[in-house]
Order: structure tokens, then sequence, then C-alpha cells
């Protein structure tokens, strides 16, 4: 049938374009994936997740050349149930677990998602970052209820993984649109300063330099040192620190560091990393809006995918990767965002200006989900 | 009279008791306020906390089931036409009553009813009338769309099939609002039988609907027509009808197509008259928004993707708000342009003329030809116009879309009324202005460029005309057009480039590829900066003044003025300057950035500065493809030049904090503050002291001041005035107070959804109101109300050559992946009223979301394990499982199943109907299957079993299975015998005997086949259009190539032949046979035998004498026999006689005795008396 499919050029927004055509049930071509590179071909991280998408989906056809450079994907019914997913340590589940958040409200049973491998690393949003941001955020969106959880078994630093991930979530008919245009002032900053295989004083360390930045703004800043030992704590020494600010509306911002992985590039200091890791999170409350950086392509989506009603959602400055989220979404889904920019008053100061995202939702209806 | 007017007992009041004490209360005044409830406790109290609870959950139950749940609203302002479908049997009217409606409504005749026919009937409605024709499927389609249904229903015959499989279509895609109409009444001559059909067919029409449904009775014909007067409230109820929303038209947009124009390139159609042709297709879309570039189904013809949709002024508008309350004559609008009505009409590329209704003709042949000769005369015109157009174009080096609503709204602004006699008055003014009368302007800027751009011109040619109307759209459109604010002189430089460098930018045809293609290279340029400082800075200076923009407007129409000469230039700073006041608000900037060009393809002048832009980012090549190939990751790496360890960095967030200062009306000190003056003077109640506020006491002081100062009346008012203001607010506080603490508990979660469901409607009402509507339908997608254009490309040539309007075209929108092809899970019923089963794997015809499509069902039903076994046939009363290759429509969506839609059958032919249930690539569903073996040795209760398996391999596939024999004793399958093959060894639990029968039982999973067939009525010719067939079924293609099926002999009934049994006789032993009682003993039981010879008796010959002898004998007995039986009757009747002569003499002897006894019996009481007389005589003697 007519289902016009779409093609792209190139690796980059790999994860989107695969989503996205499994949400849309339009099959997508990929060309060029790195053809003039020395080493041309998908990568291992990305057939991973390629092997992870069809783990999730029931009927779905992926052809892949014989170099790699081109995938084509013709999108399955999403199915979910138990999956186990060894990811590939070149990323951190972070990069599998955001494409999975934006499935999951979606499958056919409720999806429990065992996801091993690298949990903490500098390039992608860890899952403690998620689990306190993007998890909320969803709530919002109605995708709540009973066994709606990401947890942290076990976790694994950035080179050597051995990490795992156990993530559930419920199963929605459809998603309510949102009225997110005040975040609130903020009440409380909270974090976790984690570290395995160093010495435990590394998360107190981290902790004291934290607090020197951010008392000068707020009192209440607690920071959790989360240490982990023997089994639970993975195959890398390293630290890091997640930080979350909370809002008086219930929105969350967040910044988070990681120790650079171990044998690759200079070694840094706890204090350094803790006090670096404020100064991220100011320049994100700078920002500011109702949903933080790292999961605006999240609330994008959700908001695309809600009841034919008008959602609207106030962002800090659009990420490269949301704005090119943004265009995938119009070719996908043909839904465009009116985008307003809400500039701060005179003797306001709140940061920089924020931008108003106003869409209608397409009324997507799960069609995975079985009725009795 | 007076006397007798008695004087009434005066009433006696009391003066002592409880009654008297209870009035001496009351005229205290005491047991006034006294409740009845405690006055007289008993009377209220629980009698019964059963019953009690029983009325109040049936008070709650009541309550609970008018609840609906709640929907969004989401009718848009300016509803699209109510689709009034006529529907009935042939003959019964349907035709007469549409006309006499239109009549009604618009004082105007129709002849023929051809397609849809719209008009306006109120002020705040319009209608849209289609017949329904008896064909099975467009009552199918029609039923989808309706939202009105008027069934006719001829009274002098009764309800038809098709009323009821009508109504049965109806309940299954959602059932729409139906009204029944009674016709050929005046057939009843006698009046009672007229009624009592009327309540029969009521209570039928009831119990289909609803009970209490509205039956309209039409009486009889007037000169052809119903009666005016009862057409009239006819009209007055559809025009008041409420509609509930059904859920898939309200999910899906759909368009109920009244005019279709092939655009095909005539060339094209005279080479290869077969080829696909491309169509405009009009109507008002309904439902849910539709996006451009999304899928459609057109039910009869198939999927398609929308070639581009624009949206066209209303050619049958509501009336201006004003406050009168009848429609005058010129706003009574009527169109319908399938049947030759609706005026002139614009379009994209042609001009339609139709003639007005007063003169249509009967027949729509005849119409044509005309309006084909005033489109070939406009032709002429157009060539020019359309040299005129391109030349324009080429003149900005921009590539603009042209939106012919622009077009049309902009020519009807700027024309004069020259044509004007072609038009009929009552057609609406706007309509009578016409193209051509700009031609002279036009043809100075043809003259410039015709000879860039002849294949263009080619091209618009073929499109028919109206280029005038493009030419000028554009003019406007460069006037109503963004100005960019930002980036004023690179811009400007890159501007120049293209234009020097790229004409070929300029096309306007193939700008939407061209800025498709720029677009992407320019996002992977921008993604490749990864620049969020370019986007800071485009955020921050999309605030750009006024004065900005005019600088830039006046430049680019410097560069205009380079490449040619314009007149309409004149006021463009202006009209610039006022554009971008209205679109200020929008600021493009990010838009543009996000989105690009195609967003702004309607707006030239952005074009422009957009095309600047996309060039001098796509600049360095390079970086495209190694931004093609990045990292992909989320992370938004902050911006360097904060600098956090500095003061103004950290102050410029300090608000963010709750620590930070708040705004006024949620600074908790300013609140304090304001709560003290409303509600600072309490009373300490302990100490008796009084707290007044402040405030308050400031206010006095004033007030005081004020009053000693001034006696000015005028003051006092004032001052009264302010006090009755705070008195208000104070009021409004407390009872906002109030409010808070006690609605909120009382409040329901029904009454909490309804309410956020309310804000929910009224915010995407309000979203994009102020909106202009060309960016509003980027945004929202073009919105159910609007008349829009939808050309669709590669239509089958069948469709326009075998067109007829009276079969209805519908343009189905399809949600996301409702395009694809799948497995399709289904709970599906027979219906009650077909009068077959269905066959697993016959084909069979859906009718499902939009879509008509023949396919191969397979039915099944869940095993209690969950297993879903095979079905050969569909159960006979009950639901079962089907599964089929078809269209993705989502769960909970109705279908139902015919066996053909071809010609029309005495029977009913809704076959069965259902729910999609599930949507699964994976089919589990299995078919049993027995494997028979024969033992040919047997052990104790091991035995060999052979003929179930032909190979080794493949008994070690089920060692270990369970097996069973016929007669019921279980066993296991243990290992494969090497001879003969397939041979194995089994256990069971008993000893099996050589004539059972060994079977296994196994499940085989069935594949469903891949066969989805629409139905392409719509493709056949006009007369053939009712007699569509796709795939036969088994017994049809059978029937039809007169194909007999061999039977397999075993499966034939034959008679029961039973072979007679003998059975062995019972053997007793003999010492059982002494224990047993005599009566039991088998020799009394066995019957006797013969008699042994020797006790036999030989038989008796006699002698010829002896025999002569016996024979007289014989004879002698025999006469004595006769002769005793004589006298014995002469005796028996002899003896009668005498009995009956004795029975005479004793009858006589006692009438006589009884004689005698009543003569004794009489003297004897006359003695009696006459003693007794005597007695009483001689006693008063003695005294």
């Amino acid at each position: 049938m007519t289902s016009g499919g779409l093609s792209y050029d190139g690796c980059n927004f790999f994860r989107q374009r695969l989503v996205l055509s499994t949400l849309s049930g339009k099959h997508v071509r990929i060309k060029n994936i790195r053809s003039k590179d020395d080493d041309p071909g998908l990568r291992d991280f990305e057939a991973s997740f390629i092997r992870l998408l069809d783990k999730v989906t029931n009927g779905s056809r992926i052809e892949i050349n014989q170099t790699g450079t081109v995938l084509f994907y013709q999108p399955g019914l999403l199915y979910g149930g138990p999956v186990e997913h060894d990811c590939n340590p070149q990323r951190s589940v972070g990069y599998y677990l955001e494409a999975l958040l934006m499935l999951a409200p979606f499958m056919k049973m409720s999806l429990k998602a065992t996801l091993r491998g690298v949990t903490n690393d500098p390039s992608d949003p860890t899952v403690d970052l998620l689990k306190s941001t993007a998890l909320p955020l969803m709530k919002k969106f109605g995708i709540d209820g009973e066994g709606f959880d990401l947890k942290v078994v076990k976790r694994g630093m950035a080179p050597g993984g051995g990490g795992e991930v156990v993530f559930t979530c419920p199963v929605r008919r459809t998603i309510k649109p949102v009225q997110l245009t005040d975040p609130g002032k903020i009440k409380r900053i909270r974090g976790v300063a984690y570290s395995v295989r160093v010495s435990p004083q590394m998360g107190n360390r981290i902790v004291e330099s934290t607090r020197s930045v951010l008392n000068q703004f707020l009192p209440d800043i607690y920071i959790y040192t989360d240490h982990m030992k023997g089994l639970n704590s993975g195959k890398s020494p390293g630290f890091g620190l997640t930080l979350v600010a909370e809002t008086l509306n219930g929105c969350f911002l967040s910044a988070e560091m990681s120790s650079t992985p171990q044998g690759q590039g200079d070694p840094v200091l706890p204090e350094d990393l803790g006090r670096n890791c404020a100064k991220l999170l100011l320049e994100e409350v700078y920002r500011g809006g109702c949903v933080d950086s790292s999961n605006q392509s999240l609330a994008v989506l959700l908001m695309t995918l809600g009841q034919q009603d008008v959602s609207k959602v106030l962002l800090g400055p659009l990420s490269p990767y949301t704005i090119e989220f943004l265009r995938h979404i119009r070719d996908f889904f043909q839904v465009m965002f009116k985008l307003e920019v809400q500039k701060p008053s005179e003797d306001e100061r709140k940061g920089g200006d924020k931008v108003l995202l106003t869409c209608v939702g397409v009324g997507y209806s799960n069609i995975n989900k079985t009725v009795k | 009279m007076d006397e007798k007017v008695r004087k009434q007992k005066k009433h006696q009041q009391k003066h002592s008791g409880p009654k008297a004490e209870r009035k001496k209360q009351k005229k205290l005044g005491a047991s006034e306020e006294e409740d009845e409830r405690k006055r007289n406790p008993k009377a209220f109290a629980v009698q019964s906390a059963v019953r009690m609870a029983k009325t109040f959950h049936r008070a709650q139950d009541i309550k609970t089931k008018k609840h609906h749940i709640p929907v969004v609203d989401r009718t848009p302002l300016e509803p699209p036409p109510v689709v009034i479908v006529v529907v009935g049997p042939p003959k019964v009217g349907k035709s007469t009553l549409i006309r006499c409606l239109i009549k009604n409504f618009t004082r105007q005749k129709l002849g023929d009813i051809c397609g849809p026919v719209t008009i306006v009937s109120g002020k705040k409605r319009r209608l849209t009338f289609i017949e329904c024709t008896n064909d099975i499927n467009t009552m199918i389609d029609l039923a989808k769309v309706a939202d009105l249904v008027l069934m006719l229903i001829d009274a002098s015959f009764g309800f038809e099939m098709e009323t009821f499989e009508f109504l049965n279509i109806c309940q299954v895609h959602g059932f729409p609002r139906i009204m029944g109409v009674l016709t050929h009444l005046d057939s009843f001559k006698n009046n009672n039988t007229l009624r009592k059909t009327k309540k029969k067919l009521k209570h039928r029409f009831w119990t289909e609907v609803y009970q209490g449904a509205k039956l309209f009775y039409l009486s009889g014909m007037v000169y052809g027509e119903y009666q005016t007067q009862e057409v009239k409230n006819l009209g007055r109820f559809i025009c008041v009808m409420k509609f509930r929303p059904l859920v898939w038209q309200s999910s899906h947009p759909y368009v109920l197509v009244d005019r279709m124009e092939d655009l095909t390139d005539p060339e094209n159609i005279r080479t290869n008259p077969k080829c696909d042709r491309t169509v405009s297709l009009y109507g008002y879309l309904r439902g849910a928004h539709l996006k451009n570039k999304s899928h459609i189904h057109i039910p009869g013809i198939g999927d398609f993707q929308v070639g581009s949709v624009n949206f066209l002024p209303d050619p049958c508008p509501l009336p201006d708000a004003q406050k009168k309350r009848a429609l005058n004559e010129k706003e009574r609008l009527l169109y319908a342009p399938m049947a030759g009505v609706g005026g002139l009409v614009y379009d994209k590329d042609a001009v339609y003329i139709d003639f007005p209704a007063n003169h249509v003709n009967q027949h729509q042949e005849e119409v044509r030809p005309t309006t084909e000769l005033v489109q070939s005369l406009i032709d002429t015109h157009a060539t020019l116009d359309a040299k005129m157009a391109v030349s324009k174009v080429s003149l900005f080096s921009s590539s603009a879309i042209l939106d012919p609503t622009d077009v049309n709204k902009q020519s009807r602004e700027q024309e004069g009324i020259k044509e004007k006699h072609v038009w009929d008055p009552n057609i609406k003014r706007e309509r009578r202005k016409v193209v051509f009368s700009k031609e002279d302007e036009e043809d100075d800027f043809s003259g410039s460029c015709d000879s860039e751009d002849s294949d263009q011109a080619d091209e618009e040619d073929e499109n028919d005309d109206d280029l005038g109307t493009y030419l000028r759209a554009e003019c406007k459109e460069t006037a109503t057009g963004d100005v960019p604010p930002k980036k004023i002189q690179k811009l400007e430089k890159v501007q120049r480039e293209v234009i020097t460098e790229e004409p070929a930018f300029a096309d306007s045809e193939d700008e939407l590829e061209n800025s498709e293609e720029d677009d992407e290279i320019w996002e992977a340029g921008y993604s490749g900066h990864s620049s969020e400082e370019e986007l800071e800075k485009e955020s921050v200076g999309e605030g750009s003044t006024a004065e900005k923009m005019k600088t830039q407007s006046e430049k680019e129409s410097e560069e205009k003025e380079e490449h040619g000469a314009l007149r309409w230039k004149d006021g463009l700073q202006q009209k610039a300057a006022e554009a971008f006041l209205r679109q200020q608000e929008t600021v493009p900037n990010l838009r543009k950035l996000v989105y690009g060009s195609v967003v702004e393809a309607e707006n030239s002048e952005e074009e422009e500065e957009e095309l600047g832009g996309l060039f001098k980012v796509s600049l360095p090549q390079k970086s495209k493809k190694v931004q093609a190939n990045a990292l992909d990751c989320s992370h938004f790496t902050p911006d360097t030049s904060h600098n956090w360890d500095l003061e103004e960095m950290l102050n410029s967030i300090r608000d963010c904090f709750v620590t930070g200062k708040w705004e006024k009306g949620q600074d908790a000190a300013i609140l304090l503050k304001q709560d003290e003056k409303l509600y600072g003077d309490f009373e300490d109640l302990e100490t008796g002291i009084v707290h007044t506020s402040q405030a308050a006491e400031q206010d006095e002081a004033e007030n005081d001041e004020e009053n000693n100062e001034l006696k000015d009346v005028q003051v006092k008012m004032d001052d009264e005035e302010v006090q009755k203001n705070k008195r208000l607010e104070k009021k409004r506080r407390l009872k906002e107070q109030f409010d808070t603490e006690y609605d909120d508990g009382d409040a329901t979660y029904f009454d909490d959804l309804k309410e956020e469901m309310q804000k929910q409607a009224e915010l995407n009402k309000a979203e994009f109101e102020d909106m202009h509507d060309d960016t509003r339908v980027q945004y929202e997608g073009f919105r159910p109300g609007m008349y829009i254009r939808v050309e669709i490309s590669s239509l089958p040539c069948e469709f326009v050559t075998n067109f007829d309007p009276h079969y209805p075209i519908i343009l189905g929108g399809l949600g996301s992946s409702e395009g694809n092809i799948g497995y399709l899970q289904m709970r599906l019923k027979k219906h009650r009223w077909y009068d077959r089963i269905l066959k697993t794997r016959d084909p069979l015809i859906f009718s499902l979301g939009w879509r008509r499509f023949q396919t191969i069902p397979l039915y099944h039903i869940e095993d209690h394990n969950g297993r879903h076994r095979l079905l050969k046939y569909t159960p006979q009363h009950m639901h079962c499982g089907a599964s089929i290759w078809g269209p993705i429509t989502p769960q909970g969506s109705g279908f139902l199943a015919l066996q053909s839609v071809g010609g029309t059958e005495a029977n009913f032919r809704i076959a069965a109907t259902g729910v999609i249930l599930d949507l699964d690539k994976s089919v589990t569903i299995v078919k049993k299957l027995k494997l028979i073996g024969y033992p040919y040795k047997i052990f104790k209760n091991t035995c060999f079993v052979k003929g179930m398996f032909n190979t080794m391999l493949e008994v070690a596939k089920f060692e270990g299975a369970s097996i069973r024999t016929v007669s019921g004793i279980r066993g296991q399958i243990k290992k494969a015998l090497s001879t003969p093959l397939g041979a194995y060894r089994a256990t069971f639990e008993d000893r099996l005997l050589m004539s059972d029968i060994v079977f296994l039982r196994s499940w085989y999973p069935v594949s469903i086949p891949q066969f989805y067939n629409p139905v392409t009525s719509l493709l056949l010719p006009p007369s053939q259009k009712d007699s569509w067939s796709g795939m036969r079924t088994l017994g049809q293609l059978k029937h039809d190539l007169g194909i007999h099926n061999n039977p397999n002999p075993d499966s034939l009934y034959k008679p029961i032949v039973r072979a007679k049994r003998h059975f062995n006789p019972l053997h007793i032993p003999k010492e059982l046979q002494k224990a047993l009682p005599f009566k039991s003993k088998p020799k009394q039981q066995q019957p006797k035998g013969k008699t042994p010879r020797d006790l036999q008796r030989p038989s008796v010959i006699r002698e010829p004498h002896e025999r002569k002898v016996a024979a007289l004998l014989q004879a002698l007995s025999t006469i004595h026999n006769y002769k005793k039986r004589k006298t014995h009757t002469v005796q028996h009747a002899k003896h009668k006689d005498y009995l009956q002569q004795k029975e005479k003499q004793e009858e006589a002897k006692q009438k006589r005795q009884r004689q005698a006894r009543k003569k004794l019996y009489r003297v004897m009481g006359q003695q009696d008396q006459k003693k007794l007389r005597s007695s009483l005589k001689g006693g008063p003697k003695d005294n």
C-alpha cells in the first residue's frame, strides 16, 4: 500500500529516525552511513540498538547491505514484555534507554527491560539523570501507575561497563495533552554522587564542593552519596554526580558530570567535578523551561502523540538534537510546532530566553494494545 | 324553611391538654421554628435500613446512568454542513423529499439530484443533502459519513430489507441520528388501517433505533410534491437537531466530495487514453484536522497520498452575523456543482461557470458542453496570463508556492464587474467578479520574461487558466509576507549571490523540491555547526524593530526594481510593515530555523531571506557529509560564554529559586498584607478586645478627615463607591475561600473530568484563533469546516471515464500507520438474520474503517488453555474469533461482512458483524491433526505401532508424545524401531488389542492467506457500479464451472446394515449350578424340548369302513349339532317372550298392589284424623 517511506542520509540522529518510524509505521531507508569513512557502515553500538529494537518489536524487517552503509527498516508492532539486552559498551545504557522511554508506553504488553552495559559515561545522559527527570516528565503525560520504574541494579562505569538497569513501564492507549507553561520556582536540589571501585571518600568530596556553589541560592540541598561495592560495582573505576533541581510546579532540571573513563584523557579531581557540575546546573537553570535540555525531544514527542488537542510546553533554548527532532516529527507525523520566544521582562532575573512550544496532537492511539 | 336550617354545633376549643399547650406555644412563637422532623421524629425514623440502602442505590444508579464519558468538544467555530443522507428503497420518494426540502429552504427548484447538495438553512447551520441509492456499497459509504439519516419508509408496503440493512450498517459504524419518514400514506383509504399501520411501523422502528425515535409522516402528494406544511415541519426539526460526535468520525478527517475536476494533461490522454489521471476533488472538510501529504482512502477506489491540499473560499458561506432573525433571499444559498448548481467557482487553475438554479436543465449532459465552451474561451486568455505570471515570478529571485485562496480573494477584491450579467443575482456578489479585467496591466510585465519560462507557461496551459489571478496573488504575497528582521547585511550579500548564481531558484514550480533539498543541506550544516551560539543569537535577535524592517524591505524593493519595473510595488513598504506587525508575535525566525523554507513558502519576501540564509549555510559543502554522520547524542553542550563564577551571572538567575523575588500575585509578603487588609478586623473573644487592622483604621481616619474637610456630595458619593467596592471585594474573597473549602470536597471525579475537558476545549479554540488561516493551516492542518481542494495524482482513468455523480465520493483520512496492511484479529458473529453459516477460507467482503475490501478470513475459537483452534464454520449463535490479512485499523473499531456486494438479493445481505480486537504480526491459530497408527505386535503393556510415521527421524521428533487408542487407553511414544520404517515402541496403561487404532493428537499452525482486494466499485461503468464481484468462493466456482466434487466414499451416508449377532451359549460350571436356587438352575430355565421318539405316539390310519363310519358319525353329529342349536335358539326366543309377559304381569300386579295400598292408607289416615278430631272435641267438652 501507499504508506510512503522516508529516506535519509548519514547515521546522525539514527535513533530518532528509527523510533519515529516505529511509532508512525512508516518505513525508513538510511543511506550513506559513514560511506566516506575509513571504517564504513554501522558501528557496533548501532547494530546493538537495532537488535534491541528487533527485540521489542514483532514483525519488523531490517535490511542492511554488505558494507553496512545502507539500512532499510520496516517497522513491526511494538510487543514489549520482558526484554533482556546486552548493550554495547561503546555507548552507555542511556543511549538505548532514551529510545525505550519513547517507545515503552505504546507496547502491546508492559515493558520490562533489563539492560546491561555502561550505566554512566560522559557522552550520553546517564541512567540516574533519566530516572530523576524523564520519568516525572512522562508522568505529566499520563504515563503513570504501577510498575513505572527505572532501577539501577548494578553500576558500570565507562570503558568496562558491567552495570545493569531494569526499566519497567506500563502501557497506555492514549497520551494526555499537557500545559506546562509555568515552571515555578526551584524549591529544592537533590543529587546523587556515585563512585565505584574508588575510595568511598570521593562522594563526600564531590558533595562538599557542589554545596559550596549551590548554597548561594538555596538551603534545601541534599546530595546522596552512592558507593557501590563488590558485584554491583561493574568493571571500571569512576565517579560522577547528577544534580536535579525540583520546582514548585513539579518540573525537574538536571545536570550531570562523570569522571573521564579510565585510560582516556586527564583524570579529574572530584572537587572540580562537583563545582563544574553545579555550574552546569546553574547553566541549566539559566536556560530554564519546564523540561530540561536532555528531555526536550521526549516532551516534544509526547506532545505530538497526544490527543487532538493543544499542548503547550515552555522550554529553554532548543538543543540541536531537539531541532532535528522537530524536523523529523514534521516528516513522520506532519506536525509543526508553533515556536514562540518568551523574553524575560527587565526586572526579572530568570535566566535567558525561553521558547514556548505549542502543537496540536495527532490523536495517536496505541494500536498495539490488545482489547479484550 | 327557616326553621329547618339547623344551627351547627360550634367547635369547642380545647383549653387544656397537649393540643392546647401546643397552640399556646405557637402563639408565643416558640414552636414555629421547630422542625417537622424534630417534632415528629417517629414519622421520619428509619424504618428499614435495607430499604433505605436500596432507595439510595437506585437514586445513585439513575444518576450515574445519565453520565457519558466526557469528551473534548472539538467542533470548530464554523462547523461544516450537516450531512443528511436520505435513504430508502427505490421508489419511496427520496428525490422528491430532497427536492421539497431544498425548495423549502432556498425557494429553488432542482431537477435531478446528482451528488451532494449544500444549502444554507439558517444563520448557524448549513445542510448537505445526499441521496443514497439502493446499492449496498453506497449505503455503507454514506453510513460512515452521515450526521443525520432520513430513513424513508413506504408505509403502503411496510419495511423493506434495505431499511434493516442500513440500520445494521449504522449500528456497526457508529450510530448517526436517524429520523424515520413514512411516505405513501395517501394510499390508505381506510382511516383505521392507516392508524394501525402507523402504530405498527412506529413500534418496529423504535425497537431498531431507540424508544421514542422521531418518525415523520408525510401524508400525501400535492402536484407531485409533499405538503408544504409537513416539509416545513421536517425542515424545522432538522434545523434544531443536535448531534453527538461519533468516535470514528471525530478522529479522522473526511471529505464528502461535491465537485470533481480532471486536471490531466489532454495530450497525455490523447496519446494514452488509459493513463493515470490527476484529479482535484473539492468538498467541506469534516471530522478531524487534515494534514498535508497525509494518506487518504477513497472507498471504492483505493489508497492514495494527497498531492496537495488548499483551502478555498467557502462557496456556500454562512450569512454574516446580523441581528435579524430570518435569512434574506440572497443568503439562502444553494451549492451543488454535481447537479450543475453553484454559479461561478474560482480555483487554482480554472474558472468554472455553472448555470444558476432557475435555468438548470433537467439533464446534466446538456449543461456540460456549455460550461466547456466558456472554459475554452477562458483558456485563450490563460496562456497570456501564464506567461505573465511566470515572468513575474522570475523577477523575485525567490520561489513561492502560491495559495489559490489568496489568489481568489485578491482577485475578487480587485476585479471590476465586467461580466456581471453572466451570473445569477442570487449567487453571491463575490462570485460575479471575474479575472480578466486587468489584462492590459499584466501585458506590461509579460513581455519581459516569457522567454525564460516557456516550459512553465506550458504547464500552466495544461492546468487550464486563471493565471491572471496567479500573478496578482503573488503581488499580494509579497505585500503581506513576513519581513525578516535580522542579519540584514549578511543576507543582503547572499541574496545577490543567489540572484546571480542561481536563477533556478526563481522557478516557482520547482520551488518545493528545491527548497526541500536545500533545506536538508542547510539542516545538516546547521546541526554540524552545533551552533547554539547561532541559535542563541537568533532567538535573541528575533525581536527586531520595525525600522530595521523598513530598511530591509526598502532594500528588497530596490532589488526588485533592478530586475523589472513593477507598478504594484507602490505602497509595498507600508504593506510590508503592516504584515510585519501582524505576524510579529509569531516570530518566524525560530520557526524558520527549525522548519526551514517549506513553511515559509507562501511568503515570498521571507522566501528571499530564507533563500539567502540557506545559501550561506550550505556553502561549506564538506561539513554536510561530516555532520550527517556525526555522533548521535542528545547532550546539549553548555554555552561556554557564561562564566558562573561572576556575580552578575549568578544574579541573572536569582529569581528562579524560591529564595528569589516573587511575582506580585504570589509574593508572600504582599499577600499577607492584603489578607490583613481584608481579614484584619477580629474580636478576641477571650479578652473582648476588638482588633482593627491598621489599614482600616487609616481608612477610617482618612474618611473622617474627608468628611470634615469636604462636605461636597460628589465626594461623598465617591467615597461610598469606594466603600462599596471594598465590601464587594471582601465578599468575593470570602466567597472564594468558602468555595475552596467546601466545594472541592463535593466535586466528583466526573465533575473534575468534565471541567478539565471544558478547559481543554477552550484552549483549543483560543490558541490559534487570531492567526491568519495560511499560517494556522500549517500548525493545525486544515480544520474541519474549511472548503478544501485536494489534488490527487495517479487516479485510475476509470474513475474519470466512469464517473457518476449519483455515487458518493468520500475522501477518508487515515491515521498514522493506518495505511499499512497486516494481520488483524477480530471478534465476529454471524448475523442472526443471515440464513447461512460462513466457511473458513471463503472470501468475504469486509467494511472496516473507511475501507471495503475482500479478504479471506479464518475462523477460530479460544480453548480453555488459550489455544486458538481453527473452526471450519462459524458457530450459529455465538461469537467466534476471526483473523484476516487487511488494513491496520485501531482496535475497537467495528466492521461488517458481506458475501457479495453485487446485485440485490431478496435475503438479508449482511453476513456477519464484529469488532477488531488486536493487531498482531504473529498468528497463533492452530488446527487439530490426528496421526493414526496400528499396533502390529503386542506384549503386555508395550506394543509396536506402525503406519503413523514414515521415517525414524519423524519418530525421534515425537518421542515422549502422548498417544491414545480409540478405546481410550493412554500411552506414550518411547523409541523408534529400525524396521519397518516409521514404526515405534510405545507403552500403554493397559494391554492393547490388535483391533485397536492408536492416534496422536497434534496441533498444526495455520497461516492466514495474504489476500487483500479493495472493492473498486467506483471504477466500474455507471450501469455496472452495483455489480462488483471479486474472488469467488469455492462453492461458487464449482457451481459456475459445473464441477462436481467426488466425495470420499467413506464420507458418504449409506444405509446402515447390521449383521445378526450370534452369542455363544452361557456356560455355567457345575459347581455353580449346584449353588444356584432351584428356580435359577439352568435345567429349569431351559425350554421344554421335543418329546423323545419312544414317547411319541404313532398317528392312526383308518380303514375305509372306519373312515365311512367316522364320516357318517361326523355328518350325524353335525346334523345333531345343528338341530340342537336351532332348538336352542327357539327355546331362547320363547323364554324371552315368557320373560316379557311375566314382567308385564308383575308390573300390573305391582300397580294393583300400590293402588290398594293407597286406598288402605287413605282410609287409615282418615280414621286417624277422625280420631284426633274427636279427641280434640272431647277435651273441651270435658272442660
